[in-house]
C-alpha cells in the first residue's frame, strides 16, 4: 500500500464515486493506483474540463466534486475551474501531482508553485510532505470543502509521497462537516421586530439559500409572509415559476418589476445573498428606502457592503423556520398594506411580462429558451457565459435552483459543456441540457470527445450569433459602436464539428422551424447538438448601465420611463446618504 | 485608517501568506509585520499594522474565515 493507493481508498471512503482528471508524470502513481478501484475516473481532454466537470457534478448534487491533474501545466489548467468554485462556493477537492519533495524549489521539470498560485482562490490547501501529513490532510480537506460556506480545497501531492509506504496508516476515518450554528436568539428577535414594522417588504434571495439546504424553509417563509421575492442568478428556482410572490431576477439584466420593487421597498430581507454588483447596480443607490435584515451562514458577508438593521448570522434554514413561526403570529399586522404592495408588485410584473412575438423570421432566442423549458421542465441546464446566459436566466422556468448550473461570480466562458458532463454523470437519469454560445462553446469544445466517449445523453443548444455577443452589445451601447475583436463570423460549421466528434447534430435558423427542431433534439437518444443561428444584433434587455441604479434600466421594449414615479421621494430628489442607514 | 492586528495562527504551510494576502486583497496595506513561532511549535503569534479605507469589521471577518486563523483582534490605531 503506497500513498497513492491509500489516497484512492480514502476517496472511496469519503463516498466519492466519480473523479474527473487527466494523467501526467507527477500524478502517475495515483493513476496506477486507480487499477482495481471502485470509483470511476472520467478522462477529459483538457484539465479545465476536469475542473468544470467536477464543479458541475458538485453544483447539481451538493456533494464534493473531485478533479485530478498532474503538476505544472496540468495544475495551472485547473486554475480557472478552482477560481469558479471559490467564487460560487462549490465544494470541491482538487488533487494535483507535484514533483518529488527533494526537487521542490529547484525549478524542476513541470514544477510550479501551485500551492502559492491558488492561495487566493481556495478555501484552504495542503501540501503533504509525508504520508502522515497526507493522512491528516485528506479528511480535513473534505471537511473544509463541505463545511459552512462550501468551497474548493487543494491537495498538492508530491510524487514521492504518492510512492511512499502507507501500510502503517490504518483505516481511513472521515471527519463530519462542521455544522453552521443556529442564529442567536437575540438576532432573531431583532430581525422579527424590524420585519414587523415593514409595509413594503421584499425578500432578496441568493445562492446561499441553496448552499444552506434551505430551499424548503425558504419557500415556507415566502408562503407564510406573502412578501414579494426577487432572486439572484444563483437563486433562480428557489421559488417555482408562477408563484404569487415570485418577481424573478433583479439586477443588471433583471426584470423591471423586480428592480422597481427593490428600489421602492421599505424593508429588504436578504437571505443568502451578498449584494453583488450585478444584482445591486450602483450600491449607494440600491434599495434607498429600505431597512435591511441580513440572514446568512457566512458572517463575513453581513455588513460587508451594506450596513444592516438586523444581522442574523447562522444556519439559514433554522433562521427562516423561526422567523416563519413569528411571521405566522404577526400575520395580521399591516396585512392590508402588505397585500396591496404585493399585488402592486405582481401587477407590474404582469404588465411588463416579456413578449415573445418578435417580428421577422429569424430565431428569437428568448422564445426558443422559454419553449424548451416548457418541453423539458425537469431539465438540468448547464449554461455558459454571455448573452445566452442572461436569456436563460430571464426566460427559462426553473423549478429548483440545483437545476441551473452557471458560472455566476466568475463568469467563466467554457463552463457549460464540461459542467453538463459532470451533472449528467452525477445523475445518469437526469435530462441535462447545455445552453452555450459560439464564443463560449469553442473554449472547451474538445470535451465533445468526453461526451462521446461516455455516451452521455447531454443535449446541447448552441446559440450562434457569430460574435462575442455581450461584449458586442457593450461596445454598441457604451463605446459608440466601436466594435473591437468581437467578430466570430469565421466560426466553423458547428454541426459538422459535432458530427466529427461522433455526435448527432442538427441546425435551425428560422423561427418557424424551432418547434420541430427542439422536439427532434429531445427525441434523440444519446448526445446531440442543435446549432441555432440567431441575429448578431440581438441584445439583452433590460440593462442597467454601469454606475446607475437599478431603476435606471435601458429597456427599449418597455413602456414606462426608466425612473418610475413612486409615493416615496424619487431618486432625483432624495439624498442617498440620508436615506441609507449609517 | 490604521489598524493593529493581533493574530494567532496555526503553524501550517501557507498560513502567513494567507493572512498577508487576505489583508492586501481586501484593501488593507501592511505597514509592519512582526511575529514568532510559539514555544509549542504549533502556532504563530503575529502582530501587524495595516492601513485601509474599509471598516475594521471587514478585515476581522475575512481573516477569521481563514482555516489557519485561530484568533484575530483588529483595533484602530490610537
Amino acid at each position: 500500500m503506497n500513498g497513492a493507493r491509500w489516497l484512492v481508498q480514502a476517496l472511496e471512503a469519503e463516498g466519492v464515486d466519480t473523479i474527473f482528471g487527466y494523467p501526467g508524470g507527477a500524478i502517475m502513481p495515483f493513476y496506477d493506483a486507480l487499477h482495481g478501484a471502485s470509483l470511476r475516473h472520467v478522462l477529459v481532454r483538457h484539465e479545465q474540463g476536469a475542473a468544470f466537470a467536477a464543479n458541475g457534478y458538485a453544483r447539481a448534487s451538493g456533494r464534493v466534486g473531485v478533479c485530478v491533474a498532474t503538476s505544472g501545466p496540468g495544475a495551472s489548467n485547473l486554475v480557472t475551474g478552482i477560481a469558479d468554485a471559490m467564487l460560487d462556493s462549490v465544494p470541491m477537492v482538487v488533487i494535483t501531482g507535484q514533483v518529488p519533495t527533494p526537487l521542490m524549489g529547484t525549478d524542476a521539470f513541470q514544477e510550479l508553485d501551485v500551492f502559492g498560485m491558488t492561495l487566493p482562490i481556495v478555501k484552504h490547501s495542503f501540501l503533504p510532505r509525508t504520508v502522515d501529513e497526507l493522512r491528516r490532510a485528506v479528511p480535513e480537506a473534505f471537511r473544509i470543502a463541505r463545511s459552512g460556506r462550501p468551497g474548493p480545497v487543494l491537495i498538492d501531492l508530491p510524487k514521492n509521497v504518492q510512492l511512499a509506504d502507507a501500510s502503517q496508516l490504518g483505516a481511513y476515518v472521515p471527519l463530519a462537516p462542521v455544522p453552521v450554528p443556529p442564529a442567536p436568539d437575540a438576532s432573531l428577535h431583532e430581525a422579527a421586530a424590524v420585519i414587523a414594522q415593514a409595509q413594503r417588504p421584499v425578500i432578496y434571495a441568493g445562492g446561499g439559500v441553496v448552499l444552506g439546504d434551505a430551499v424548503e424553509a425558504f419557500r415556507e417563509f415566502v408562503d407564510l409572509t406573502g412578501f414579494p421575492t426577487v432572486m439572484t442568478l444563483k437563486a433562480l428556482g428557489a421559488l417555482p415559476p408562477g408563484h404569487p410572490c415570485n418577481l424573478g431576477m433583479l439586477g443588471m439584466h433583471g426584470n423591471r418589476a423586480a428592480n422597481m420593487a427593490v428600489q421602492e421597498c421599505d424593508l429588504l430581507i436578504v437571505v443568502g445573498a451578498r449584494f453583488d454588483d450585478r444584482a445591486t447596480g450602483k450600491l449607494a443607490e440600491f434599495a434607498p428606502f429600505a431597512r435591511v435584515v441580513h440572514i446568512d451562514a457566512d458572517t463575513a458577508e453581513i455588513g460587508k457592503l451594506r450596513a444592516v438593521d438586523a444581522a442574523v448570522p447562522g444556519d439559514v434554514a433554522t433562521s427562516l423556520a423561526r422567523l416563519s413561526a413569528v411571521a405566522a403570529q404577526n400575520a395580521g399586522r399591516h396585512a392590508a398594506a402588505r397585500e396591496a404592495w404585493r399585488a402592486a408588485c405582481m401587477e407590474r410584473a404582469c404588465r411588463h411580462a416579456p413578449r415573445y412575438d418578435a417580428p421577422g423570421d429569424k430565431v428569437y432566442a428568448p422564445a426558443l429558451l422559454k419553449r424548451l423549458s416548457e418541453l423539458a421542465p425537469d431539465a438540468t441546464v448547464a449554461c455558459d457565459v454571455g448573452q445566452h446566459q442572461m436569456w436563460v436566466a430571464q426566460h427559462w422556468r426553473f423549478h429548483h435552483p440545483r437545476r441551473h448550473l452557471t458560472s455566476g461570480a466568475l463568469g467563466a466562458m467554457g463552463f457549460g459543456l464540461p459542467a453538463a458532463i459532470g451533472a449528467q454523470l452525477e445523475d445518469p437519469q437526469a435530462r441535462v441540457i447545455c445552453v452555450s454560445g459560439d464564443g463560449s462553446f469553442m473554449m472547451n469544445v474538445q470535451e465533445l470527445a468526453t461526451l462521446r466517449r461516455y455516451r452521455l445523453p447531454v443535449k446541447i443548444v448552441l446559440l450562434d450569433n457569430s460574435a462575442l455577443g455581450m461584449v458586442r452589445q457593450w461596445q454598441e451601447l457604451f463605446f459608440d459602436r466601436r466594435y473591437s475583436e468581437i467578430d466570430l463570423s469565421d466560426n466553423p460549421d458547428f454541426a459538422g464539428v459535432a458530427r466529427a466528434f461522433g455526435i448527432e447534430a442538427m441546425h435551425v435558423d428560422r423561427a418557424a422551424d424551432v418547434e420541430d427542431a427542439l422536439q427532434a433534439l429531445l427525441r434523440t437518444e444519446g448526445p446531440a447538438l442543435l446549432h441555432v443561428a440567431i441575429d448578431t444584433a440581438a441584445n439583452v434587455w433590460p440593462l442597467v448601465p454601469p454606475n446607475h441604479n437599478n431603476a435606471q434600466m435601458i429597456d427599449p421594449d418597455g413602456d414606462e420611463p426608466a425612473v418610475a414615479a413612486t409615493s416615496s421621494p424619487t431618486p432625483d430628489h432624495r439624498e442617498p446618504t440620508d436615506a441609507l442607514p449609517a | 485608517m490604521r489598524y493593529q492586528l493581533d493574530l494567532t495562527l496555526r503553524r501550517a504551510e501557507g498560513a502567513l501568506l494567507r493572512v498577508l494576502g487576505t489583508a492586501e486583497r481586501r484593501g488593507f496595506t501592511p505597514l509592519s509585520v512582526d511575529g514568532e513561532a510559539q514555544p509549542d511549535g504549533d502556532r504563530w503569534h503575529l502582530r501587524m499594522t495595516v492601513e485601509g479605507e474599509r471598516g475594521e469589521h471587514v478585515l476581522q471577518q475575512q481573516l477569521s474565515r481563514l482555516h489557519d486563523c485561530l484568533a484575530v483582534q483588529v483595533r484602530p490605531c490610537p
